[in-house]
């Protein structure tokens, strides 16, 4: 006994001398020791990014973190799922920024509480759908009409997919109304999901290779679609704007994507505050980073590249 | 051997005759199932509410609504949230955090590795500080040093939490009857829960975030405390209590001076186990914000980075070896009764006092200098180590993608589809009561009384059909753990060299969370339910072979040695002797079995599995369906439970005395 009370005096005594040390003793900032960041002109604070899981998100979120960053704000990435899980995040104050969102809405119940602000479109235009692989629509011209699916239902069986066709779902965490699409258009499919972005890009890569078919969940802007070629399905034309009041008889929207904010952030002034509100880009701009990404460059590598490329925008950004 | 004077045949032989009377109930289930099927089978659409999941999703949406002007919320969910955030911000501030425009926090890589090291000495010895050195640097290594230090952080914060609640609780629970009775159902419902299912609830009235995160830990890690610290106490022999008693000690003084000392190894323990299971929840607790390596893994479900994914459960396990062997190595320590001679005395004290100056320097430099503050990038192989695990699983699934999709659809086409029609497809009452007569013969009337009761519980709640969809995948996958599990099982039990061998592995497989595994897994099979039963097989065979080879071990001598003498082949008397006499370990086993995969199962709904546990997913994705994963959380639970009951009252039937 007398041993172990000695060793936790001990342990004791130099956490504490550690801390008194370490807290004020030793008087060396740890930023200045590494000489990392640049002086700052403007103080700016530090913002989490909620990062949702599919490249092109990536690319937005990491562009606006390494201008940030360089401006010597502190950014940083959370990753959660879209939707509530975020907009509760964001209540709470562990996350300050969405830069693109695909729930049409559903945040409202946040917004009319405060918790989440609309700062209005990033820039980038969403549509999510229902595609099969090129071939299938060469060989097949009438599959593009949602009505001619069921002919074509035996195609897509598979050992999941219960004697129907497979509908391969995107993820839980997306925006998806698959279940709502195949009941009120009495469709000969079981709705599978797929949970990962590359689980779909796995199964269009492999369709198109060898010239399988598959129906899978998929949207714009996406840089797979530079790559292999996708015929979208074409169900009546779309009437809603939030998925939870989608009726399921009619197409995905044309989606506007909106960047959201904290309170927080909304309110500042600081130089990510003006960034957040000034930046703006188009599918292409998007697409050319996730392209990167996806060729197996870092994002902050894919990120910077763009930024350097576009200094004129970026500078126009940060005014 | 003649067969009328053995016992052990008499046993088996009504066994043969229960057999018999399961597989007509299986039968006439089967027959009836197919010929009403698709009747009454409450199927219904993955967005369609029932009237409870509107209900339970309104009330969601209030609470999530009132939360500013509720009291509770005020001052008691807040306060709590406030308290548990600011403490492990403090230690993520020394350890991983960064402060406001630092680019280190507090400690910067050194110093935070000699401070761990420096505490591991202290409390075991000095193999083990090298081995928590060696440990520690492998995490930077592996490209993972921020992560690793977050969840170190924040499974510190939970275990001493969880501690200082269960300890009490524990000590409480093993000094009084009653308050033992109190703690048991509360600690076996807690055992069965899977975690999956209060993350969500949790999130609710603590937020995303930290808080929530550690919260959701302790409530997996408390029952545990409990329930070793209450063995330990009651533990303690009855003499030296009594000599206490008898000379006029209070009830304090016992406590402090004679059974939390003698109980003491066991406490130890206790902190190891929990440990462990902090460490374990690090990566499912990501799901509601926790910061640290579950963020890489979870990250590669959702984009499937598997490389990166694999490299991230690595710095989870080297975690979980240092901590298990710091924490065991310091109760070996208090093993020893030979007291130490006075130069080793001196020689530990001096080695005490120069560690605790290397380590104050290690501190200090690690705020100077820019190689002791960033891990060096030049040690660092995660990137390559990630692309080479990449490669491996690509290179599988191109050539050996004939074997694993072959595996896959010979268990989805074979087993689990023809299963599945059934419990899916039959009216729902035809289950119920074939579930129930079931239960009857393995258990007697009350199990069959809980069970009916769990089952129109299932009912109520309106997801009778993804329940039997996920009960489906439950039953497939505990199937294929027992052959695999009684055949390791077997032979750990007979052979102490087997043991020797396999037991470290059983033991690290426990300890890894199973998404770490989840994500190879996803790699070679795919999103589909195979891979959430491989999973579940994975994550549940160590306790179902433990058990079993324990079962086997406890088999009489005598026993075996009479029958040895009869002339039994090997064989004969693994199946005659062995298995018979070790039937209530199998049964235990099963249980656990069950148990386990329905955790893991659940977890499957991220990679296409579907039933509750995607409903549990989606609920927490989309606001419209809380209620209806609230609902699936339930179901899950209600599904636990029965198959926990009927396999406890078979046991228990079992045990009982036969005459």
């Amino acid at each position: 006994m007398i041993r172990k009370k000695k060793g936790m005096k001990a342990a004791v005594i130099s956490a504490a001398v550690a801390l008194t040390l370490t807290a004020c003793g030793g008087g060396v900032d740890a930023a200045s020791t590494a000489g990392a960041t640049s002086a700052a002109p403007e103080a700016c604070g530090s913002y989490a990014i909620a990062m949702h899981a599919w490249v092109g998100y990536t690319a937005s979120a990491q562009v606006l973190t390494n201008i940030g960053n360089k401006m010597g704000c502190t950014i940083t990435q959370t990753q959660l799922d879209e939707g509530a899980v975020t907009y509760d995040a964001m209540e709470a104050g562990t996350i300050d920024l969405i830069v693109e969102d695909w729930g049409g809405g559903r945040w409202k119940d946040w917004a009319d509480r405060g918790a989440v602000v609309d700062l209005g479109p990033d820039g980038n235009i969403g549509l999510i759908g229902m595609y099969v692989p090129q071939w299938m629509a060469d060989k097949y011209p009438d599959i593009t009409d949602s009505a001619n699916l069921n002919k074509y239902a035996d195609l897509f069986k598979t050992p999941e997919s219960k004697g129907k066709g497979a509908w391969l779902e995107g993820p839980p965490g997306y925006t998806t109304i698959g279940e709502k699409l195949v009941k009120e258009n009495k469709l000969n499919f079981t709705v599978l999901s797929q949970g990962s972005e590359s689980a779909l890009i796995d199964a269009f890569t492999k369709a198109d290779k060898d010239q399988t078919a598959v129906l899978a969940y998929w949207w714009t802007p996406q840089n797979l679609l530079a790559k292999i070629k996708l015929a979208r399905i074409n169900f009546p034309a779309n009437d809603w704007t939030d998925a939870a009041a989608a009726s399921g008889l009619t197409d995905y929207p044309e989606t506007v994507l909106p960047k959201l904010a904290g309170k927080k952030l909304a309110e500042s002034t600081d130089p990510f505050g003006r960034l957040v509100k000034n930046w703006k880009w188009t599918n292409d701009d998007q697409n050319a980073v996730a392209a990167d990404i996806d060729g197996g460059m870092t994002p902050e590598a894919a990120a910077q590249k763009w930024i350097d490329a576009n200094a004129d925008q970026v500078a126009a950004w940060t005014k | 051997m003649s067969a009328t004077h053995d016992p052990l045949v008499v046993t088996s032989r009504r066994t043969i005759h229960r057999g018999w009377i399961l597989l007509g109930i299986l039968a006439i289930w089967f027959a009836l199932g197919h010929a009403l099927r698709g009747r009454a089978t409450f199927q219904i659409g993955v967005f369609d509410q029932t009237s409870w999941s509107t209900r339970i999703g309104d009330a969601a949406s209030s609470i999530r609504g009132n939360r500013e002007h509720n009291p509770i919320f005020n001052y008691v969910f807040d306060p709590i949230r406030t308290f548990i955030n600011g403490f492990v911000t403090i230690i993520r501030h020394v350890i991983s955090l960064p402060i406001g425009k630092a680019t280190i926090p507090l400690l910067g890589w050194l110093g935070v590795l000699a401070l761990i090291v420096f505490v591991v000495y202290i409390t075991s010895n000095v193999r083990m500080a090298l081995l928590a050195a060696l440990l520690i640097f492998g995490c930077g290594a592996l490209g993972m040093w921020t992560d690793s230090m977050d969840t170190l952080a924040l499974t510190i914060t939970a275990v001493l939490m969880s501690l200082a609640i269960g300890i009490p609780l524990g000590i409480w629970g093993g000094l009084s009857d009653v308050g033992l009775k109190i703690l048991t159902p509360i600690l076996d419902l807690a055992q069965i829960l899977p975690t999956l299912v209060y993350l969500a609830p949790l999130a609710l009235f603590f937020l995303i975030g930290p808080a929530s995160a550690t919260i959701a830990t302790m409530v997996y890690c408390i029952p545990i405390a409990i329930r070793i610290t209450a063995f330990g106490i009651r533990g303690v022999p009855h003499s030296p209590v009594e000599a206490g008693t008898s000379m006029g000690t209070t009830t304090r003084q016992l406590l402090s001076k004679v059974q939390l000392p003698m109980a003491a190894r066991t406490l130890v323990l206790g902190v190891n186990q929990t440990t462990l299971a902090a460490l374990s929840f690090a990566v499912i607790a990501t799901l509601i914000g926790a910061p640290g390596l579950g963020k890489p893994v979870i990250n590669a479900l959702v984009v499937r980075n598997v490389g990166n994914g694999f490299v991230a459960g690595l710095a989870v396990v080297l975690l979980a070896i240092m901590l298990d062997r710091s924490t065991s190595a310091s109760v070996k320590k208090r093993d020893s009764f030979v007291p130490a001679s006075p130069e080793a005395l001196k020689r530990r004290r001096i080695g005490k006092v120069v560690a605790a100056v290397l380590t104050i320097v290690a501190m200090v430099l690690s705020r100077q200098f820019a190689w002791a503050a960033y891990f060096p990038k030049q040690a660092i192989f995660g990137k390559s180590l990630s692309h080479f695990t990449d490669s491996v699983v690509a290179w599988t699934v191109d050539n050996l993608g004939f074997w694993t999709t072959g595996l896959n659809k010979v268990v989805t086409i074979g087993v689990l589809n023809p299963l599945e029609a059934v419990l899916s497809e039959s009216p729902w009452f035809v289950t119920t009561v074939a579930v129930a007569l079931i239960s009857f013969v393995l258990g007697g009337v009350r199990s069959a009384i809980v069970t009916s009761a769990l089952l129109l519980g299932i009912v109520a709640t309106g997801l009778w059909y993804d329940t039997m969809i996920t009960f489906t995948q439950t039953i497939v996958a505990t199937l294929l753990t027992m052959v695999v599990g009684v055949i390791l099982g077997v032979w750990i039990g007979r052979s102490e060299r087997v043991d020797r061998v396999l037991r470290p592995f059983l033991d690290a497989g426990q300890v890894l969370p199973a998404f770490v595994y989840l994500i190879p897994i996803l790699g070679f099979f795919g999103p589909s339910r195979f891979t959430g039963i491989a999973t579940g097989i994975v994550y549940s065979i160590p306790i179902v072979v433990k058990i079993v080879g324990e079962g086997i071990r406890d088999v009489p001598k005598t026993i075996m040695e009479a029958a040895t003498s009869s002339g039994a082949t090997k064989w004969q008397l693994i199946t005659k002797v062995q298995l018979p006499a070790a039937k209530n370990s199998l049964l235990l086993a099963t249980n656990q079995g069950l148990i386990f995969v329905l955790a893991v199962v659940v977890i499957g709904g991220f990679v296409g599995s579907g039933g509750l546990g995607y409903m549990v997913i989606l609920g927490g994705a989309k606001p419209e369906m809380q209620g209806k994963g609230l609902l699936a959380g339930l179901a899950i639970l209600l599904l636990g439970v029965m198959i926990d009951r009927v396999a406890q009252y078979a046991v228990r039937r079992n045990s009982a005395p036969k005459h």
